[in-house]
């Protein structure tokens, strides 16, 4: 049995019966599109095809508590609210929920039947399964994740913390995992996702996250992939902003796979679409690779409407045979005059054998505009390396120094201060920087 | 304190300094001035340890090692300090992390324990009254957005911090007002010690007036073709340095 045969076969098991009909559309669009392979021009420099498992199992797998797990929930800053996922099965238990006028947290399941009209309103409308392959896929075979709905005018001062475990027992578990955020108008919230291999063995997932900002609202949310060295990761997250809407998204990536045994792919796809005027987007990220990692950034900004902002600002540490992509597109369509875009890509490569692809894509439709891109790619600098040297300090720790703070730039801009805070001691701890 | 032998520097292919000699004892102050393009900077550049300057003979031997065969941390952490010409702008590493780093990296290299916070702090502000800095220049990142006197300023603090041995600097005095010249003509002098040497590369007198060196070289090719005490840094401000061609002129 082919991998598609596999897949059909088991589209007709799903057991989830929410939203039928357009599981059955995105199932159909899928069939379309199929696994990318590099013949794909979004997939290029990712031949995500080879990677996968031929025997896919898409339905939800085996998900007991292990040591892994319950190590890292103890290790982690008390965030307030924090919800958990265990290979896209919800973990009541192990959560914290804390009552909050105007806040929904659930999970996606239950706000199916709680929040029906509501869920119904985004679940599958923001994001395009039509032309993305792995979002139709997630679509028709999503089992469970998060929902968080925050209501008009209500602030949330805490940032709500989404864990997504995979403890695949099984080898060719392809978990499915998804989150709905929506902010109702004037509403203000931060979310950090956070996804972990807590296994000994690879682990692949497909995690979709659906986002809607309302009109004068903000949503910062921060994507964490920190422990997914040896795991094949494809993520989509799909934003809409409308008027006066501010969005950001922090995508932070380290992966250093084992020697010899991961295929290690972190594959993300970020889309802001900007509907209203003057919305605002901050799409930013930054990642480490070592090893045989292979990190692929493919990041869209579509401008609709006028007056409307946006920044795009990646940074990347690639060593050993690590291997790069970033993808950075700016649409402004004929309506969105007097946009304001920005992108910039920058990479340092620190081994002879590490790489990038990079390429910056600007489709621009109106006349009033500024937009500006830059990318580079380099090692570090000369001068600030004999400037550190030149005061006692050795050429490793200058090195440290130096990556630590080129890396700096893109968590300083995470709004939240836990976990701002969270970041900066991981990435101290990552390049053995002691201030 | 010092001893350069013979010392020959090149750039690639370009002779920089040209049998080069020259003696600092403990305490002393020596000034050396000259034309552009007399190598003065070489000399500064190559003693602190800059890779891109090769030294093709000679010796430098500074309180009895051989100073050539260190890396230029190494230098640094047993007592050499180059003042920078053109100090570096290094975002996202703020001043106070650095100088933490690089006292540790000294503590450690002469066999001490990491300095604990209060202390460390304790010297952050008394060194950075010397040379009249608030405490918020050290949350910044190193010298980012500073003008041209602070980024000096931020040098000598820096040398302060270090405490160095031999004090090397390379044309700190040009460009600032008569402000931070002479903030950092006190900084230095409250530096100076019997054990702390200096050497001072400058384009004109006018810091000699705040700082007085025992010794003055004017440097021409490469080398010094003349030495003398601190009335001849007058006499070069007063006549210039062709005077000086004329008489070495058929040395060169």
């Amino acid at each position: 049995m082919n991998l598609t045969e596999n897949i059909e076969k088991q589209f007709a098991e799903v057991s989830n019966t929410n939203v039928v009909e357009l599981r059955k559309s995105a199932f159909t669009a899928f069939e379309k599109l199929g696994i990318p392979t590099s013949r794909h021009e979004e997939w290029k420099y990712t031949n995500i095809k080879t990677k996968l498992n031929e025997e896919l199992s898409l339905t939800p797998a085996d998900s007991q508590v292990n040591a892994a797990v319950k190590n890292y929930i103890a290790s982690l800053p008390p965030y307030a609210f924090r919800i958990i996922f265990l290979n896209g099965v919800f973990h009541q238990e192990l959560s914290i929920v804390p009552d909050l006028k105007g806040l929904t947290i659930c999970s996606l399941k239950e706000a199916f039947s709680t929040h029906t009209s509501l869920v119904e309103k985004h679940f599958g409308r923001l994001i395009n399964y039509s032309e993305e392959h792995f979002a139709a896929l997630n679509t028709a075979f999503v089992n469970d994740g998060a929902f968080i709905h925050v209501q008009k005018n209500v602030l949330v001062n805490e940032p709500i913390y989404i864990q997504y475990f995979f403890t695949a027992s099984d080898v060719n578990a392809f978990t499915q995992t998804r989150s709905l955020a929506i902010v109702e108008d004037g509403g203000s919230i931060q979310i950090a996702e956070d996804f972990r291999n807590a296994s000994n063995i690879n682990v692949q997932y497909n995690h979709v996250s659906e986002v809607y900002v309302g009109k004068n609202s903000s949503m910062d949310i921060v994507k964490l992939q920190l422990e997914v060295s040896n795991a094949i990761g494809i993520h989509t997250l799909e934003s809409q902003v409308e008027r006066d809407g501010k969005f950001s998204a922090a995508t932070i990536t380290f992966c250093s796979p084992n020697t010899g045994t991961g295929k290690p792919v972190i594959r993300n796809n970020v889309t802001s679409r900007l509907i209203g005027e003057n919305a605002h987007a901050d799409l930013n990220g930054l990642y480490f690779g070592k090893e045989n990692a292979h990190i692929d950034n493919h990041i869209l900004v579509d401008h609709v409407a006028p007056n409307c902002t946006s920044n795009q600002l990646y940074k990347g540490v690639l060593n050993d045979e690590a291997i790069g992509v970033f993808n950075g597109k700016i649409f402004v369509k004929p309506t969105a005059q007097k946009t304001n875009a920005f992108q910039s890509s920058k990479a340092l490569l620190l081994s002879n054998d590490a790489s990038i692809n990079s390429k910056p894509q600007l489709e621009i439709f109106a006349d009033d505009v500024k937009c500006s891109h830059g990318a580079t790619v380099g090692q570090l600098d000369e001068n600030a390396l004999f400037y550190l040297r030149a005061r006692g300090i050795s050429k490793p720790e200058a090195i440290q120094i130096l990556t630590y703070a080129f890396a700096h730039e893109v968590i300083d801009h995470v709004h939240s201060k836990p976990i701002r805070q969270f970041l900066c001691d991981k990435l101290k701890d990552e390049l053995k920087v002691n201030f | 304190m010092l001893s350069i032998k013979n010392l020959t520097v090149a750039i690639g292919e370009k002779k920089i300094l040209s049998d080069f000699n020259l003696e600092i004892k403990d305490g002393e102050i020596h000034a050396i001035m000259g034309p552009n393009g007399t190598g003065k900077s070489t000399l500064a550049s190559t003693l602190a340890g800059k890779e891109e300057y090769e030294v093709l003979s000679g010796e430098v031997i500074f309180n009895g090692k051989n100073l050539l065969e260190m890396g230029a941390d190494e230098r640094a952490r047993e007592g050499v300090f180059l003042a920078f010409q053109y100090p570096v702008e290094i975002p996202g590493v703020s001043t106070t992390n650095f100088m933490k780093a690089a006292v540790n990296a000294k503590r450690k290299h002469h066999g001490l324990d990491p300095m604990d916070a209060k202390d460390f702090l304790k010297l952050m502000k008394e060194k950075l009254a010397l040379v009249e800095m608030n405490k918020e220049f050290t949350s910044r990142s190193i010298n980012e957005g500073f003008s041209g006197g602070e980024k000096k300023r931020n040098e000598i603090f820096q040398m302060a911090m270090l405490e160095p041995a031999l004090c090397l600097l390379d044309e700190t005095d040009s460009g600032l007002d008569i402000d931070a010249l002479r903030i950092v003509a006190n900084g230095v002098n409250q530096l100076k010690s019997k054990n702390r040497s200096f050497l001072i590369i400058t384009h004109y007198q006018r810091l000699l007036n705040y700082i007085v060196p025992d010794f003055v070289h004017v440097m021409y090719g490469g080398r010094i073709v003349k030495s003398g005490g601190k009335e001849l840094a007058l006499k070069l401000e007063e006549q210039g340095y062709d005077w000086i061609k004329e008489e070495v002129g058929e040395l060169i």
